[in-house]
């Protein structure tokens, strides 16, 4: 917490106290929402979050802490990203929104184009990278996700674990290897990876030559395709989360995971609502979300936070910090991508 | 039964209330019904109307519009299931699916219920407990634990392993007959429930002739109950053959790992990978389920044409003595066992073990010492008592206006008043809409009409009441099919109205039909998803969008603790209702 920190120098470190400070101030001033904001936030009382993320891993939490710090209630309404774009464009159209902000993984260039959202540009995401940034700021980036292959080291021995994209294509691994069938954390990332990546003609000869492999495609999350890894059903998964694979193997579970260079980097996003019931309530609840104190408790949730000054639990679990490459997958580039990739699959895995 | 009520103890006389015998009473009773008020079938159309059209608008609608051109109307959805190459290949997998596990849910829940009603079997009450128990236990833990325990990795195959020496499985569950046992599994309880009622009423006098005359149980089985039973037990796997072409999760969760693809998992998983979700193909493949189910219902609506010779409630005193089974009961409790073992020890067992994990393991020595309390400790410290009230009193309503309903429509129905058959087409047209289309649908009409009730648990009631119509309505009518108009006729000539013959005869002597039906609807309505998730609001959230949520994080470790949890107060609430009605209809019926 900026405030806490600045405090406490400003005791013990004299005379450099006052220069301390004042950056201080000037730091926390930028990264703290206009009086103005918070009173009107505050007037409207509630604020309703229609979100994609976990409830109890995080929704939950970011909720306590912003009542606690504003006195403001949460309520929130939890879909995946196909259930979220039906409600959320079924309301707009019949002008009854209920919520104030979003939160989406894949599908918000259809919100956007259909005047689902309100440009808001925060104040506390003025040092995120371009890249986490929508220009028209229809949304930004809460969160990262990195997906990459993951694998049960008892029936995969550490020395011959696949390290690189070429490695998969070794024969033994043929019926050996699973995945989700769409998503970024599924096929349709794994697709879209490999062509932004290789580029367009080696891509495309990688994928046909993976498609030899038989990979089992099964309809669960990534996160229940590496539960069915470690609980032995099949030796790899592709594309899984690999913070998941590390918070398992810490509590004993037999899997690791595999920084195949470029893993896949995309993006958690939120966003203003139009016409929501309580604007300033939103507004200041993504401040809040993106703020120092927002973004940490991201990270104690074992989320990998936006903002590049709040470093992840485990930095090695990231490219910047752990020393591999990654691809980031814009939502630009998905919007763009995801037909294509999805006819790709139904051509080559199917 | 032993029905020593006053008003049914006339003179027990065979003859009359044999088969060859009722068609000349049913012709009497039409004509005395059809002076039954009209205003009661105006109304259930109505009614009925106002609930099944709009969802049917928004299928027809959406399934002619297309994503890439949302502004004109076109065949292209259509076009696309049907020209596709594998649709024929698809449809055979499909119907080799659905009928299979039809076939496989009634097997086992005719058997089940005629051991457990009409037979002298040891430990007969297991066979209710096991479909309350199951019906209680979320759908997606009880398909992963099944898999968890038949898998590569499980138990079974494991110990195979080790006695043989192969490095192979001894079966493979992601296969047709892996996909139709587990399919037919999950439909079970629901056959069982409704034979078992029908079972009871039953009127065993045909029985007793057959026995008199020296038939063995079997052949009396054969050649009497099962043919007594008919009109339902076709009507039931009418019902679960549509349900299971329509199934997606068994096919995918199952079928897809082992590349066996029916028509939901081919068209659906590729509806889902667009964004927005194209709705669009979902909807024209419903439509072409509509067409096949209307072509079934047709078959049944000739099958069933002779219902009333199947008439076994009467004015007439009747008394079902159980068929003694001799040395076999010993064999028949024996089946009953091993259907509780199969249907509740096993996903149980296997879903105590995953609570006590801190992430998935198989069974092994090893993995005791890593057994701790965590996730009991993590649900219970958890917001979820909200949820719970939230989802009770949602599938409290949605089971009892079902069953309100669905009495009034089957009662038009079986006694062929005016409107009969229009309501008997309308209470089916449910069974077709997929459960995120009939949410859609739903979410529309909410959110278009001008009243403050969008968000609100009446909106997720009354999609509830949509979803489960078919089946209330194949509860109550196996229930009524068997009663004779003869009581009514009785009351009426004593100037009873029909809301006081409603009240005092038919939902007395079919409480345990109405039983069975609103159990299975309250069951079922607290942990489906796919329709709850659209239409709950902010505040209204059910349990079931949470342990999708925890299934969908792979905080499955902690959704086996959440769910275990939530399946034993659902089966004591299920018992409780099942124990304290069955004694209040007992005592009306002047059972013992």
């Amino acid at each position: 917490m900026p405030n806490g920190t600045c405090f406490d120098h400003r005791g013990s470190l004299g005379s450099t106290a006052f220069g301390l400070a004042l950056l201080c101030a000037i730091v926390t001033a930028k990264a703290e929402p206009s009086q103005e904001l918070i009173a009107a936030a505050k007037k409207e009382g509630t604020v309703t979050w229609y979100t994609n993320l976990i409830v109890e891993q995080i929704v939950r939490p970011l909720g306590a802490a912003f009542e606690k710090k504003y006195g403001i209630k949460m309520a929130y309404w939890r879909g995946d990203g196909a259930e979220l774009n039906l409600k959320l464009l079924g309301e707009a159209r019949a002008r009854r929104v209920q919520g104030d902000i979003y939160s989406i993984g894949i599908g918000v260039d259809s919100l956007i184009k259909a005047g689902v959202t309100e440009p808001y540009d925060p104040v506390n995401a003025k040092g995120f990278p371009a890249e986490y940034k929508d220009p028209a700021h229809h949304w930004i980036a809460s969160n990262i996700y990195i997906n990459t292959p993951g694998y049960n080291t008892s029936l995969v021995q550490k020395s011959e674990a696949p390290r690189t994209y070429e490695a998969l294509l070794d024969p033994k691994w043929k019926g050996k290897m699973a995945w989700k069938r769409n998503d970024i954390s599924g096929a349709q990332g794994f697709i879209g990876n490999i062509l932004s990546s290789m580029g367009e003609e080696k891509g495309i000869a990688y994928l046909r030559r993976l498609s030899e492999q038989n990979i089992i495609s099964v309809n669960a999350s990534a996160r229940a395709i590496l539960d069915q890894v470690m609980a032995g059903e099949y030796p790899i998964a592709l594309q899984i989360f690999n913070n998941h694979a590390e918070i398992s193997a810490k509590k004993g579970a037999p899997v690791d995971w595999l920084p195949m260079e470029p893993v896949t980097v995309s993006l958690n996003i939120i966003g203003l609502l139009r016409g929501g019931p309580s604007p300033n309530a939103g507004k200041l609840l993504i401040e809040f979300m993106l703020s120092k104190e927002g973004q940490q408790v991201f990270r104690e949730r074992d989320y990998y936070p936006a903002d590049p000054e709040v470093p992840a639990k485990i930095p090695d679990l990231l490219p910047a910090t752990g020393g591999f490459k990654g691809n980031v997958m814009s939502p630009a580039m998905i919007a763009n991508g995801l037909d294509r990739w999805t006819r790709l699959y139904d051509e080559l895995f199917k | 039964m032993r029905a020593t009520n006053t008003a049914m103890t006339a003179s027990v006389d065979i003859a009359s209330t044999s088969g060859t015998l009722a068609g000349p009473l049913m012709a009497r009773a039409s004509s005395t019904t059809r002076g039954q008020p009209v205003a009661l079938a105006v109304g259930l159309v109505v009614v009925l109307l106002v609930l099944v059209v709009p969802p049917l608008f928004v299928l027809i609608q959406s399934s002619l519009l297309t994503q890439a051109d949302p502004d004109h109307w076109s065949l292209e959805n259509f076009a696309a299931i049907l020209g596709s190459r594998r649709f024929l290949a698809t449809l055979w997998y499909s119907v080799q699916f659905s009928a299979g596990s039809a076939a496989f849910a009634l097997l086992l829940g005719w058997s089940a219920a005629w051991l457990a009603e009409r037979t002298n079997t040891p430990l007969r009450s297991l066979a209710y407990l096991t479909a309350i128990m199951s019906l209680g236990t979320p759908f997606i833990l009880y398909v992963s634990a099944w898999l968890l325990f038949f898998g590569k990795a499980g138990p079974i195959n494991q110990l195979y392993r080790e006695l043989t020496g192969h490095v192979d499985v001894l079966f493979n569950i992601y296969s047709m007959p892996g996909m139709i046992v587990v399919e037919g599994f999950l439909w079970s309880p629901f056959a069982f429930l409704l034979v078992g009622a029908t079972l009871r009423n039953a009127n065993p006098d045909l029985e007793e002739v057959a026995r008199v005359s020296g038939a063995s149980v079997w052949q009396t089985v054969k050649r009497v109950t099962l043919r007594q039973s008919l009109p339902s037990i076709m009507a039931l796997a009418m019902l679960v053959f549509i349900r299971t072409m329509e199934a997606f999760e068994v096919p995918a969760l199952v079928g897809m790992p082992g590349r066996l693809f029916v028509l939901t998992t081919d068209i659906y998983s590729s509806m889902a990978a667009k964004s927005p979700p194209d709705t669009g193909g979902a909807s024209a493949l419903s439509i072409i389920m509509l067409l096949l189910v209307l072509v079934l219902l047709y078959v049944y609506g000739r099958l069933s044409r002779n219902a009333e010779r199947f008439v076994t409630v009467t004015g007439k005193n009747f008394r079902a003595r159980p068929f003694d089974l001799g040395r076999f009961r010993y064999v028949a409790t024996a089946l009953l066992a091993m259907n509780f073992i199969l249907l509740i020890v096993v996903p149980i067992a296997t879903l105590i073990w995953i609570s006590l994990l801190p992430f998935f393991q198989p069974f092994s020595i090893k993995a005791l010492s890593l057994l701790t309390l965590d996730n009991y400790r993590n649900v219970l410290a958890s917001a979820y008592v909200d949820l719970a009230i939230n989802t009770l009193s949602m599938s409290f309503g949605a089971a009892t206006v079902a069953t309100f309903i669905t009495l009034l429509a089957a009662w038009v129905v079986v006694r062929r008043a005016t409107g009969g058959w229009l309501i008997e087409r309308l209470t089916l047209i449910p069974l077709i809409f997929p459960g995120l289309i009939l949410g859609l649908a739903v979410m529309e009409l909410f959110l278009q009409i001008p009243l403050p009730l969008y968000g609100t648990l009446f909106v997720l009631i009354w999609a509830f009441v949509i979803n489960y119509l078919p089946y209330s309505m194949r509860y109550t009518t196996s229930g009524l099919l068997q009663i004779h108009p003869e009581l009514e006729e009785a009351a009426t000539i004593c100037g009873a109205s029909s809301l006081t013959i409603m009240r005092l005869i038919l939902a007395p002597l079919i409480a345990p039909a109405l039983l069975a039906g609103w159990l299975f609807i309250f069951l079922m309505s607290s942990r489906v998803l796919s329709l709850a998730i659209l239409l709950a609001g902010p505040r209204t959230q059910p349990v079931s969008v949470a342990m999708y949520d925890l299934w969908n994080n792979g905080q499955g470790t902690e959704l086996a603790a959440l769910g275990l949890m939530w399946s034993a107060l659902m089966t004591a609430i299920a018992m409780i209702f099942y124990l304290v009605t069955r004694r209040f209809s007992g005592g009306l019926l002047g059972q013992a």
